[in-house]
């Protein structure tokens, strides 16, 4: 079920008292205030008389009040990147046998187009 | 003619408001996004209600007479028709409350 998610952009005052009626029937008293209405012609046509001063999204589902305010909130600026696991010394270092084999160091065949890292990225050499 | 005691406007009146002939770029371009606005309202409501079937009829009138922004001339946009006025056209923000109605229809010819 899709709902109009209605938020009132601009105040109704000083307009005449059928449109004000029409936005507290929505359920809208102030400005930037939100309400969900499921998608049917009787709210489709409330909002036609208030076009003017609201904004309307269509949406799936009724949003939470943190999900507003999350989008909203700019972007940080910045991401914390989970560290990578390191492989210990003497241990098993895939990434340096594979390089090792590429350059001719270590036996066995192995083409370039061979190597692919788990990620999908190509082994330059 | 000058000093404290000029005749001015303001001070033979009394309160003198000037409200400008002419919409400045500035609100003539603010004029156009609130157009816009709205178009993407009914936009949104007509595309709801189509993968619905449904319709309304206010909405389908709107789309039957009134114009998009594109499809606005730039005259309908920022000035309105008045019989009094010299050419018969005056700036739309001489209209009330202006920026909260929808007025973009005008007599044919003029």
């Amino acid at each position: 079920m899709s709902y109009f998610r209605i938020t009132l952009h601009r105040s109704a005052i000083g307009l005449p008292q059928r449109t004000r009626d029409v936005l507290s029937a929505l359920g809208l008293h102030k400005r930037s205030q939100t309400v969900y209405h499921p998608v049917e012609p009787q709210f489709a046509g409330m909002i036609m008389k208030v076009k003017e001063l609201v904004k309307v999204a269509e949406v799936d589902r009724k949003l939470e009040k943190w999900e507003v305010k999350a989008e909203r909130r700019p972007d940080s600026g910045f991401y914390l990147e989970k560290m990578a696991p390191r492989m210990e010394d003497g241990g098993q270092k895939v990434g340096s046998r594979v390089l090792a084999r590429l350059r001719g160091e270590e036996g066995g065949e192995m083409t370039v187009e061979g190597v692919r890292t788990e990620a999908g990225g190509q082994v330059r050499l | 003619m000058f000093g404290a005691f000029r005749a001015t406007n303001s001070l033979s009146g009394g309160l003198l408001w000037k409200i400008p002939w002419r919409l400045s770029p500035t609100q003539k371009y603010r004029q156009r996004q609130r157009l816009k606005a709205v178009d993407k309202v009914v936009e949104t409501l007509s595309t709801a209600l189509a993968k619905k079937g449904e319709t309304v009829k206010s909405l389908e009138r709107w789309k039957a007479e009134m114009p998009t922004e594109a499809e606005m001339l730039a005259k309908d946009k920022y000035t309105i028709f008045d019989r009094k006025e010299k050419r018969y056209r005056k700036g739309i923000h001489k209209l009330p409350k202006w920026t909260r109605v929808s007025q973009r229809l005008n007599p044919p010819g003029f």
